[in-house]
């Protein structure tokens, strides 16, 4: 019983901290910018050699429409070849040629390059693309992707013209129809065909790609083997293979790069310094694609006021609240737009709130709100969040504030801020990583979204958002979201603190990096470009 | 004497099936608390499968496709009606058979946990001895000091510095993994165990050390340990013979005692090492709240203790067959 106690013990722990992780990653999409600082050219690129990648656990499936978590992405993305992808902030047709779209944004003709192939040498073809649609489209499926293909309440229809040509039909306009395709990976109508659920099946773990590697082993908790793929259409890569390897704890792991036993690895701002002075590896900095910021609730009446939320921001150094909750500004940038860098139509002259105890005082004068007592409710496993809290504590006194600390755990905090008449505390800590495709943030910022735990209520924000989902006209849709942007700073309908960056190690025997892309979800958009020197 | 035979040898079936049935409603009641338990925990792991474009209904179809939309007795019984057919269901993270991911995952955590308990028995027991034949003399002291420092050794911190030492500086140990990528041999094995080996032992070394250096000390000082030196032993004969039989005795209730603490040891030194055993799987099944899979892991740790305390206690009769008598 001694046992069943300590490890329950340590489930409870694990359960709370678990749900922080999923909290703050699950409502990703993939591909973020890749702005990655390491410079590795000079050399001469030679074929072959093998790259290990440290992944921190197994990869939850092979089969990329059921890829949710960053390994399976990852895998998905050297196994499989997208559509359409990302690289940097530029979307990059690879197994398509084009999309050409209808002039009511509803129809959309995609069509496929020629000579594609599966890894076992079959063609891929327009079945195969029809097939995966249907596929994930099909509630008994259970594909994460549906949603994105569901247009009020309709699954979009899809349908083979030719042999390389199909054809998407929408019940409602999109104007981010091609962005909600960067994240789909064709999976082989000739392996899955007939299987009842895609899911479970065994298949999904002897995967048959058509990406620039191909599948070679995989033994569970330990690695995955790829190998370069001779039927890809595009420039072969020039690894022979990639291992990636399962690493789960930081610290080993960093020892283990150092080492020469891991090439490639994420690392913590905390090891930054140690992988640096170890000399054997280059560091690419890059955005992360996360967002934080605070969170005024405004279910709370005083919260409404624009000038309340002024005067708060004003009570702040921007600055050093990054330095609170990421020890520098080198891992985390001062965030001005509720967009991320690297998003479509993002804007960066917005309004700033300068740090100015005075002016913040006059405001909550005029507001009326001296002396406010508010309740700050943050994830209590998150040493940023803590961090961030104690220093906006401190300062929001300087101003006359009373803040009371409520530090909640994962799951609690979870199910207030999906309450949408949440009046438990008045301000919070907010965090995302939507992606390059503004119209995915509007499930954080319209008026009656799951996700807007400001609840924030604009009929004329919430129409603008809705108007640029369907706007035809690139440049009025860059200034309707220009608008959005402007809104929020202007009234602070939300805070934003400080985007993300991520870190990367790549060891100095293997060069391409800067080619290849470093991203925050897959460790590099396209693999094909690493080579060992 | 054959009839005797017979008869013993009837009375330690009867006494092992007898054993083994008690297993059953153990196992039952074991399985009843901790799926209360797991689903008392905060938390809906229907949470980490939403994605913020899904609709409420596609929600709660996740959630009738995890079968979590039932009443929670049903859920039970639903489970146990499985789990007696063999079936332990589907991990809800990657949707593989939960029992296919314990089995291909059980050698690596049972060759862990015999390897540690075999060198915490020959070095504690080994070391224990000579701390007590050379009592206070320098070498019980450096050991003694050596088992506290063992004893208070945060298992985390030690593995970080035999990393560092016997794999980064010397080089003579790789750090992470079962494995190098490419060489398939017990060799490459062993040398990736060595570590993970040796944090998870440590403690129960300095443990058994103590136990038996103080249990050793005071059995030498017995009358039948004098009386046997009268007759004319030798020191090697009446230790390895006589106060060796009465020592070790308790040793396998300490080592049946110690065994929780193996498995959860390895829950943590797996994950530190990367060691592919049932430990890592099983932290990621608490981390996503893979209830499956949480069920899975603990009655299989639990079957394994119950296990490994039956043969504890079977151990008795081979070391002293007046317990066996006494059956």
């Amino acid at each position: 019983m001694l046992r069943k106690r300590i490890s329950w013990v340590i489930a409870l722990l694990l359960v709370v901290s678990l749900l922080a992780a999923a909290c703050s990653s699950k409502q990703t999409e993939p591909s973020a910018t890749a702005d990655p600082s390491s410079a590795t050219s000079g050399s001469s690129s030679v074929q072959g050699g093998n790259l290990i990648v440290a992944i921190k656990d197994d990869p939850k499936t092979f089969n990329p429409i059921y890829a949710g978590d960053s390994m399976s992405l990852t895998l998905g993305n050297v196994l499989f070849a997208p559509l359409i992808r990302m690289n940097g902030d530029k979307k990059e047709f690879v197994l398509a040629e084009s999309l050409t779209a209808s002039d009511d944004l509803k129809t959309f003709t995609l069509k496929l390059r020629e000579g594609l192939a599966w890894h076992d040498g079959q063609p891929l073809t327009a079945d195969d693309v029809v097939f995966t649609f249907n596929s994930l489209l099909d509630e008994k499926q259970h594909s994460y992707f549906r949603g994105s293909f569901v247009f009020e309440g309709t699954p979009m229809q899809v349908t083979k013209v030719d042999e390389s040509t199909v054809q998407f039909v929408l019940s409602a306009a999109s104007a981010a129809f091609e962005s909600s395709l960067v994240q789909i990976y064709p999976i082989p109508k000739h392996i899955f065909e007939g299987e009842a659920d895609l899911e479970k099946s065994e298949k999904n773990y002897s995967p048959v790609g058509s990406g620039p590697f191909k599948f070679k082993e995989y033994r569970a908790g330990e690695y995955v083997i790829v190998e370069r793929s001779d039927t890809y259409f595009s420039d072969k890569a020039k690894l022979d293979s990639i291992t990636f390897r399962i690493a789960k704890d930081n610290s080993s792991a960093v020892l283990a790069l150092q080492n020469g036993e891991l090439n490639v690895l994420r690392i913590e701002p905390q090891n930054y310094n140690k992988v640096k002075e170890s000399g054997k590896s280059e560091i690419a900095l890059f955005p992360s694609g996360a967002v934080t910021t605070i969170v005024f609730n405004q279910n709370i009446d005083v919260m409404k006021k624009q000038e309340v939320r002024q005067a708060i921001v004003h009570a702040l150094n921007k600055e050093e609240l990054i330095q609170a909750g990421f020890t520098s500004t080198e891992f985390a940038e001062p965030a001005s737009s509720i967009f991320s860098p690297g998003t479509l139509h993002l804007k960066t002259d917005l309004k700033s709130y300068e740090y100015d105890q005075n002016k913040a005082k006059e405001l909550l004068k005029a507001a009326g709100a001296e002396g406010l007592k508010i309740r700050y409710a943050y994830f209590n496993a998150s040493t940023p969040e803590t961090n961030m809290a104690l220093y906006l504590q401190q300062k929001l006194q300087e101003v006359g504030l009373q803040v009371e600390l409520i530090p909640l755990d994962a799951a609690a905090l979870n199910k207030k801020a999906l309450n949408k008449d949440n009046t438990d505390y008045d301000m919070s800590f907010g965090g995302y990583n939507m992606g390059f495709e503004p119209d995915a943030y509007k499930v954080l910022y319209l008026g009656d979204a799951a996700y807007n735990f400001s609840h924030y209520k604009n009929a004329e924000f919430d129409q603008w958002w809705l108007q640029a989902a369907v706007e035809t006209d690139e440049a009025k849709r860059a200034k309707l979201y220009e608008q959005i942007q402007d809104l929020s700073a202007d009234e602070v309908t939300t805070y934003p603190i400080a985007y993300g960056k991520s870190i990367l190690a790549v060891d100095k025997q293997f060069g391409g990096a800067d080619e290849a892309g470093a991203d925050a979800v897959t460790v590099f958009d396209d693999f094909t470009k690493i080579y060992k020197k | 004497m054959g009839n005797d035979a017979a008869r013993e040898e009837k009375q330690l079936r009867k006494y092992l099936t007898r054993r083994l049935l008690q297993l059953i409603p153990m196992l039952l009641f074991i399985s009843l608390v901790s799926f209360a338990l797991i689903r008392l925990a905060p938390g809906d792991p229907v949470m980490s499968f939403v994605t913020p474009n899904m609709s409420p209904e596609d929600v709660e179809r996740i959630r009738a496709n995890m079968g979590l939309d039932q009443p929670l007795y049903q859920q039970y019984l639903y489970w146990l009606q499985n789990v007696v057919t063999g079936n332990f269901g589907y991990s809800l993270l990657n949707q593989r058979p939960v029992l296919d991911q314990i089995v291909e995952r059980l050698p690596a955590t049972i060759g862990l946990m015999g390897s540690s308990l075999a060198l915490s028995l020959i070095l504690g027991i080994g070391l224990g001895l000579i701390s007590a034949l050379y009592k206070n003399r320098w070498i019980d002291r450096v050991l003694s000091l050596l088992a506290y420092i063992g004893i208070s050794l945060p298992g985390l911190w030690l593995a970080m510095i035999l990393i560092y030492v016997f794999a980064l500086k010397l080089n003579w140990l790789p750090s992470i993994g079962m494995r190098t990528i490419g060489v398939n041999s017990a060799w490459d094995v062993i040398k990736h165990g060595i570590m993970p080996c040796l944090v998870l032992s440590v403690g129960s070394i300095a443990v058994y050390m103590r136990y038996i250096r103080s249990s050793t000390i005071s059995q030498l000082e017995e009358d039948y340990v004098q009386v046997q030196y009268a007759y004319g032993a030798t020191k090697g004969k009446v230790l390895f013979r006589h106060v060796l039989r009465n020592v070790l005795l308790p040793v396998i209730t300490i080592l049946g005692l110690s065994l929780p603490e193996v498995i959860t040891g390895a829950f943590i030194v797996e994950s530190i090492f990367s060691w592919p055993g049932m430990g890592s799987l099983g932290i990621n099944a608490v981390f996503g709240l893979d209830y499956p899979m949480i069920m899975g892991i603990t009655m299989m740790s639990s079957f394994l203790l119950i296990v490994g305390n039956l043969l504890a206690d079977a151990l008795y009769g081979v070391v002293d067959p007046r317990i066996k008598a006494m059956r």
